[in-house]
């Protein structure tokens, strides 16, 4: 098991490699001058005295190859260099936004597993019958809604005219379910289709008409054979999911004046903050690979098929 | 029953983009100070915004700019795409290896904030927000046109086109392209619906800059400072796009349906 | 002059003195009865009193002091300084007795070197300001009088040394060889108790203070980034006050006006909100067109639409309570007939369709106006006027980019028209003028294509260095009456400063220039 994990941590160390030249490279070979961008950020004008000064001091004078590997050597020490317009350690700032995103991504996670999964299992079981009818309507409709529009939706609803909810800010526990439901409803959507058809699935199998002719109990065949088989498509899903719940919750967050990297990318993007950019994709993907890396290492561990052919492979 | 639904609904929306100049009932661009913020009246059946547009007219007009850049977004991914996996699939070797490390290095990315990053680096405006998801998804057309470039290639008749003669253009245009584009068809048009909530998520955040033309995502990031006042601002370019995507969703699902049998049952 | 909203605020105690206070009390006040909590879009920052970006300039300002102060239409008082006088090219300041840096350093000649050279030492951060380039060096003449040697007579010297930065003074204890401070420690009413990264700046009294103490014991500033939250926590009673030009939208500002919980005030302008039109383009380089746009923009519906009358329209490039600046220009006057006949005159005539644009010998009269797209305000604004211009025949491309391209465009002078406010108060008119010969201007671009922009920049250069005041007068008359006239600047509203506070809360006076928050004047009750 331990040996599973750290191959599939050696492979993305590659990975991870290429990402952050790709990236390196759009931002240097992108539009624009930098050099502008950081007199800009920095509030000094832009003699060309001044511009040269600052690409001297960025060492934007230097081959491209060069100024990678300062960069790369830098982000190996945990240094993702400086902001241009506050002038504060990248990972510093990054880290004091990512909680309050990881928290609303994480709730938004758990809702996804706890309403979807039930609600998928529900429909199956009432196949063709009202309650498949209306989950499978919901979830339709769910798939399609911009998850910032139903942001205001909520707010209008629970906020506005019925006064139960906070419309923004991160204070107290209530302040985190409207956020959440935004975030999470196409995703649970997602699992919910998913959930129910595995369940489908599953029960057109042979082995469970062997188990029905066995004489067990229904409440049995059902946790133990149906559930448990069905839930793996949708949880395998559940990685790819984490990426469009971070995405989706930084969306949300300007709905709610949610406190996190949401606000902060966007002001990197409109001030072309190059070293927060490249800082926040970063840290972005290493979070979304690590969850996937989670969500492999817990199916390894239910379905031990994946370890040999992990080893095969 | 549902494509017929679904064809209807596409077909509406689509008349709406194409016919707008004729459709609308005034110049989506016009403002009139004096009678901002209106509720909806015989005049201005949906009301008019903060600068006395009518609302109406520019939900129309914003069918176009929403679904234009959908249209762009999906003729883009399919050529990038295609043009990548085919050339990995039908070369091979080295080729194929590192165009497929680029394109692991896309994916491993969430698309939205790769989305982000890519605005970042190229600037803000509609056009970019249209480059920046293109770029976003390329990959996994790029990895499903090769997988079945290679599952093609290794057939009996592309085989047999290659020994009478023909050129590994000619393959890929004779046998590869036609067997893809069924498979390809099916994800798009389930994928379109997704571009469609990149491009308005993406615009809501004003990104999509893009003044004064309308655009479902924009008149909803123009309209945020007027919500308590008028939600209706807010509400309509919401709506517009709910229905957009669930034309769009349903379109898919009958196409999977419809081309993909095998498929069938199983993510609905 | 005085618009209604403008009215209601400077009338507001009295007018609704008769409605029911609330019960509900903010929850602040009952924490600390002579703290006030602020809020601030980012941290203050390092608090370097030579730097710029992240340093905020209300908390330089609260921290650090200039030798001499400027107080609302040019006036000059003394603060550091308690007498100068000017000997040829050189100005002498006698220090005020004393003085002691928060940490106890007195404050002296050797200080005041100390600083200015380390402000001479990086010339090139400061070189947007005459001054700097103008000082040679700084010299303790006895421990209580500085002689600053200029290298001319140098006019604005006074007005430029009130800026809250890059002249203010740091303990030299603090001051590092390589730039910047090691601590915040200035000679203010107020020091930097407490910083905590995206939360609160807590600033407290000063006790080595040489003047009047503040009324208040602290002030809290806390961290909050957008408008929307900042106007639930100021209606929640989390913050007391809100102040500035844009820490509240247009339509929550006139949301709290007409709420008889708070209290709500509006400055005397401050700085101009205006276009620059490019007279170097076709086809704004014709005078009858940069006229027609003048007289076919509805000044007085944007304020009130727009602006919600938080704003006092604009006639002129600067507002008549600067120095020089009062001169009775006849103003443009909302005309779109007058604007239709100059358009005729000059040869652009209506295409045969109704509603299209002018057209001139096969050429439209289409031209680009560029504004921050993420700016909502901005983004209004262009497309009202957008729309007026229309009216008059007129096609003006909307042009909403990201910072970085919008100012690369004013510099290098690609747009028909684009969004260059004044710097306000101390900078106008002087350095605002000063900058217009600088080609990486929006304002030297707009002039470019004036037939006497040669003259206009000779004039600017010599007023600055004109030791007469007649002469300064009429130099200052020439000028501004010349641009008013070729209408290379749209004006549209005098940029104000914003409060709101519960009513109740005590009284808070504004400060004298735009960036300046008065919180030492400040007192509860």
């Amino acid at each position: 098991m331990l040996g599973f994990a750290v191959r599939r941590l050696l492979t993305l160390v590659p990975l991870l490699l290429i990402v952050s030249l790709v990236f390196f490279l759009m931002l240097r070979l992108g539009r624009g001058d930098p050099a502008l961008d950081y007199l800009r950020l920095s509030q000094l004008p832009p003699t060309d005295d001044a511009l040269a000064l600052a690409r001297e001091q960025l060492g934007l004078d230097q081959p491209l190859a060069a100024q990678y590997w300062s960069w790369l050597s830098g982000a190996l020490r945990l240094d993702l260099g400086r902001s241009w317009s506050t002038g504060r350690p990248v990972l510093e700032e990054v880290l004091h936004f990512l909680p309050a995103s990881l928290q609303l991504a994480g709730t938004a996670l758990l809702l996804v597993v706890l309403v979807g999964l039930p609600l998928g299992l529900l429909a199956a079981l009432y196949r063709d019958r009202w309650p498949d009818h209306l989950t499978r309507a919901i979830a339709f409709l769910g798939v399609s809604l911009p998850n910032f529009w139903l942001g205001f939706l909520l707010v209008l609803l629970f906020s506005v005219q019925l006064g139960w909810l906070p419309a923004m800010g991160r204070d107290g526990p209530a302040s985190i379910i409207m956020p959440a439901v935004a975030t999470a409803t196409m995703s649970a959507c997602v699992t919910l289709r998913l959930m129910r058809s595995a369940v489908l699935g599953v029960l057109g199998e042979r082995h469970l008409v062997f188990a029905r002719a066995r004489g067990l109990p229904r409440r049995t065949i059902l946790g133990r054979h149906v559930v448990l088989n069905a839930m793996i498509p949708p949880l395998t899903a559940l990685g790819l999911h984490v990426g469009e719940l971070l995405g989706g919750a930084m969306v949300v967050e300007m709905v709610f004046a949610w406190p996190g990297l949401g606000r902060y990318a966007l002001l990197a993007i409109t001030n072309r903050d190059f070293p927060v950019l490249q800082g926040f994709v970063l840290v972005m993907t290493l979070v979304f690979v690590l969850c996937n890396l989670l969500v492999d290492l817990a199916y390894a561990w239910v379905d031990p098929r994946i370890r040999f052919g992990a080893r095969a492979a | 029953m549902k494509v017929r639904l679904a064809l209807l609904l596409v077909a509406v929306l689509l008349g709406a983009a194409v016919f707008a100049p004729w459709l609308a009932p005034f110049d989506p661009a016009e403002t009139s100070l004096a009678s901002r913020l209106l509720p909806p009246s015989a005049l201005h059946w949906l009301g008019t915004d903060h600068l006395g547009r009518d609302v109406l007219s520019r939900l129309l007009w914003g069918a176009r700019a929403s679904m234009g850049a959908v249209a762009i977004i999906l003729a883009l991914v399919l050529a990038l795409g295609s043009l990548v996996g085919a050339t990995a699939g039908l070369l091979g070797g080295v080729v194929d290896a590192m165009l497929m490390r680029v394109a692991d290095a896309f994916m491993t990315v969430p698309t939205l904030v790769l989305a982000l990053f890519f605005i970042g680096a190229l600037g803000t405006g509609l056009t970019n927000v249209v480059i920046a998801i293109t770029l976003s998804h390329w990959a996994w057309y790029a990895r499903l046109v090769r997988g079945l470039t290679l599952s093609l290639r290794a057939r009996d008749y592309v085989a047999a086109a290659r020994v009478a003669g023909a050129s590994r253009l000619d393959v890929a245009r004779r046998h590869v392209l036609p067997a893809v584009g069924g498979q390809l068809a099916v994800l798009a048009s389930l994928d379109l619906g997704h571009w469609m909530l990149h491009v308005a998520g993406l615009s809501f955040l004003g990104l999509g800059l893009a003044a004064p033309a309308a655009e479902w995502g924009i008149m909803i990031n123009d309209a945020r400072p007027f919500f308590r006042v008028a939600p209706m601002l807010v509400l309509l370019p919401g709506a517009a796009i709910l229905l957009t995507v669930l034309a769009f969703n349903l379109l898919g699902d009958a196409l999977r349906d419809r081309l993909d049998p095998a498929l069938q049952g199983h993510a609905h | 002059m005085e618009t209604p909203l403008l009215r209601r605020s400077l009338l507001a105690t009295a007018t609704l003195a008769w409605m029911p206070q609330p019960v509900s009390r903010p929850r602040a006040a009952t924490a600390a009865a002579r703290s006030l909590t602020f809020s601030w879009p980012v941290n203050a920052g390092p608090l370097d009193p030579h730097g710029y970006s992240a340093n905020q300039m209300y908390a330089q300002s609260m921290l650090y002091e200039p030798l001499v102060r400027y107080v609302e239409g040019g006036g000059i008082q003394p603060a550091l300084a308690t007498a100068w006088r000017q000997e040829g090219r050189d100005w002498v300041f006698t220090l005020r007795r004393g003085v002691r840096f928060s940490d106890g350093t007195p404050f002296d000649a050797a200080a005041v070197v100390a600083n200015i050279r380390a402000v001479l030492g990086r010339r090139q951060n400061h070189a947007w300001l005459d001054l700097v380039a103008q000082i040679e060096d700084a010299e303790a003449v006895d421990a209580g009088t500085v002689r600053l040697r200029l290298a001319h007579a140098y006019y604005p010297a006074l007005p430029e040394l009130a800026l809250i930065r890059p002249l203010r003074f740091a303990s030299p204890a603090v001051l590092r060889p390589e730039g910047g401070v090691s601590a915040p420690v200035g000679t203010g009413p107020w020091v930097l108790a407490e910083t905590v990264w995206g939360e609160r700046d807590v600033f407290t009294r000063n006790t080595l203070y040489w003047g009047e103490a503040p009324a208040l014991e602290r002030v809290v500033v806390k961290v909050v980034a957008d408008a929307n939250t900042r106007a639930l926590t100021l209606e929640t009673g989390e913050i007391d006050l809100t102040y500035g030009t844009d820490q509240l939208d247009g339509d929550t500002f006139r949301r709290f006006a007409t709420d008889p919980r708070f209290t709500t005030a509006v400055s005397p302008p401050l700085a101009t909100r205006m276009l620059a039109v490019n007279s170097g383009r076709s086809p704004t380089a014709e005078l009858a067109v940069r006229q027609a746009i003048q007289h076919g923009v509805d000044r007085e519906a944007l304020v009130r639409h727009v602006l919600l009358d938080a704003e006092p329209a604009a006639q002129t490039l600067f507002a008549p309570n600067f120095p020089y600046t009062d001169l009775g220009l006849p103003p443009f006057g909302f005309d779109r007939a007058r604007a239709e006949a100059l358009l005729e005159e000059a040869g652009w005539v209506r295409a045969a369709q109704r509603g299209g644009s002018r057209r001139k010998q096969g050429q439209e009269l289409a031209f680009d106006l560029c504004f921050v797209g993420s700016d909502a305000l901005q983004k209004a604004l262009a497309e009202a006027i957008q729309g007026d211009l229309a009216r008059i025949g007129m096609a003006v491309r909307l042009l909403g980019e990201d910072a970085a391209t919008f100012y690369g465009r004013q510099r290098s002078g690609e747009f028909g028209m684009i969004f260059a406010d004044t710097w306000g108060a101390p900078y106008d008119p002087h350095a605002f003028l000063g900058s217009m010969r600088q080609p990486a201007h929006a304002d030297y671009q707009a002039q470019r294509g004036l037939p006497m922009k040669a003259e206009i920049d000779r004039r600017i250069g010599a007023v600055l260095v004109s030791t007469e005041e007649e002469h300064r007068a009429a130099e200052y008359r020439w000028l501004l009456t010349t641009l008013h006239e070729q209408a290379v600047y749209l004006p549209v509203s005098f940029l104000t400063n914003k409060l709101v506070y519960r009513k109740g809360f005590g009284t808070v006076p504004f400060g004298d220039t735009r960036y300046e928050i008065p919180f030492a004047q400040m007192r509860r009750g």
